[in-house]
């Protein structure tokens, strides 16, 4: 009776086990690229092990190409020309390129195989960018829902960044995200801090790294993170600055205040910073220091509606009010937003009403 | 019924934490089919359809983008604000469909009460009609929903 059942269980499993067998020795055999070598913008070469994605590979390069969603094809941002060998676009790729990009032989790097010979093109910043390993050394309550985090830089010991810049900072597989991700924050850090990489962090509602950075993240954890990236940064003029954010819009802000400072910087400058109530309002004695300490800047905070028992003397309105009100002389300024695309977008639309030429508006928008 | 290879990758997207924190199905035991069907059944008893509700949603969400961040007053009965964050969404069916990290809440004035849609919430209504399972941290109730919109 026991036989009975015992031996089919037997021979299923001989089965089973036979045919795994075949799939990995398929696997080793017939998926077994070898090295393959990438030449990057005609002036590097390396040699990677082929079968992996590009990002994969070119991260094991120390060749970081910013991606939001850990390789998974979601994000849309590790884009990057493929001259030879990429293959046929794949269906993952289509939603995220557009016509342009495909006629250009642009690809999502996570989606393409190595299988043999590539060539690409990446924008050359992207050789500086370094992984680090940090340390989180403070963790500051900045509203109810904006924390600021401070990360010493372990290894490397410092990164150069240019202000306005950011980072990607790594969330390991937790409770609610069986993967890791990467989510891209500004530096609010000041430059001259030169093993310090701070953030200003508003938390998204079930988002799966703020969630993780408020909840999780503690004092004396290891972070990971990569950069520097991005191309939002002060211009080398002498022109006037009108700055605008609200919440964790501030933190490239910041970054370019301290540069200010540090470089003695004698630029006229004014910063309109929104915020829904008083009790949103943050860093003040911070920007209060600014006001002393640079030669000519203004900070100027806004409040859409102070609580009853506030006694709120400033600005009220949308910030796209109070810059409607205060600013004079806007056609000599250059402007530097940094917040969601609706905040974003009023205030060009006000800066251009204002004279405010559209090349002197830069913004980092949250997209 | 048997599922299909492209169901069942679905079914698996919806449960994973692959797009958003702790998926789209949360506690619900029931599949995508059985959700979706039981909520158009609900919709039918209130007398509305998945585009008008997703109408209704996105016409306040446009209204309530002009607030930057505030509350902006809708009619003589709701307030709403639109909140928003680096990055975007994608949807889980396998189709182009990336949105904006931006999430509306919305207020009855008079009871204080809120209710809180993303913009994937009102695309996985007007293209899937799917409200999400229950116990995920964006499903809306349709019945609740549209209560709080009509």
């Amino acid at each position: 009776m026991i036989t009975d059942v015992l031996i089919p269980v037997l021979l299923i499993s001989l089965i089973g086990a036979f045919l795994a067998g075949i799939l990995v020795i398929a696997k080793a055999v017939l998926a077994n690229y070898g090295p393959c070598e990438i030449a990057i913008n005609d002036e590097k070469r390396v040699t990677v092990q082929g079968g992996d994605d590009l990002l994969s590979s070119l991260r094991t390069e120390k060749i970081f190409i910013p991606s939001a969603c850990g390789g998974r094809g979601t994000c849309g941002l590790c884009k990057l020309k493929v001259l030879e060998g990429a293959g046929d676009l794949l269906p993952t790729e289509e939603p995220y390129l557009d016509d342009d990009e495909r006629s250009t032989q642009v690809r999502l790097s996570c989606q393409v195989k190595v299988r043999k010979a590539l060539k690409i093109e990446i924008p050359t910043e992207l050789f500086a960018i370094q992984e680090c390993l940090c340390r989180c050394v403070e963790i500051v309550d900045l509203t109810h829902d904006i924390k600021q985090f401070r990360l010493e830089l372990q290894e490397p010991a410092t990164l150069d960044y240019l202000p306005g810049q950011y980072i990607q900072l790594l969330t390991p597989a937790y409770k609610k995200s069986s993967e890791e991700v990467y989510r891209a924050y500004s530096i609010s850090s000041d430059p001259a801090e030169k093993n310090i990489i701070e953030l200003i962090i508003r938390l998204v509602p079930e988002g799966i790294c703020t969630t993780y950075c408020f909840d999780y993240l503690k004092v004396s954890d290891e972070v990971h993170i990569n950069g520097p990236y991005g191309d939002f940064r002060l211009s080398q003029t002498d022109r006037p600055i009108v700055f605008i954010a609200g919440g964790s819009g501030m933190a490239p802000i910041k970054c370019m205040l301290h540069h200010l400072h540090n470089t003695n910087s004698t630029r006229k400058a004014v910063y309109y910073f929104g915020a829904n109530q008083v009790s949103e309002l943050f860093l003040l004695d911070t920007m209060r220091q600014f006001e002393s300490t640079l030669p000519d800047f203004r900070f100027v905070p806004v409040v859409a509606t102070p609580e009853a028992d506030a006694d709120w003397q400033g600005e009220l309105g949308l910030v796209t009010q109070a810059v409607q009100r205060d600013l004079k002389d806007a056609a000599d300024c250059e402007a530097y937003l940094c917040g969601s695309p609706g905040m974003i977008d009023a205030a060009a639309k006000v800066l251009k009403e204002l004279g405010v030429h559209e090349d002197s508006i830069f913004f980092d928008k949250f997209a | 019924m048997k599922q299909s290879p492209g169901d069942k990758k679905l079914e698996a997207m919806l449960h994973s934490s692959n797009l958003v924190a702790d998926g789209f199905m949360g506690d619900d035991k029931r599949s995508t089919p059985e959700i979706i069907q039981s909520d158009l059944r609900t919709l039918s008893l209130a007398q509305r359809s998945t585009e008008q509700l997703a109408q209704r949603m996105t016409a306040i969400t446009n209204q309530a983008i002009a607030g930057l961040g505030t509350w902006v007053q809708i009619d003589s009965l709701r307030q709403a604000r639109v909140d928003e964050a680096k990055g975007t969404l994608v949807c889980p069916w396998p189709h182009a469909g990336r949105f904006a990290k931006r999430v509306t809440t919305l207020k009855l004035t008079a009871s204080g009460e809120t209710i809180r849609w993303s913009d994937l919430n009102i695309h996985l209504i007007a293209a899937h009609s799917f409200f999400e399972g229950k116990g995920s941290h964006f499903r809306l109730e349709p019945d609740q929903l549209v209560a709080f919109i009509f």
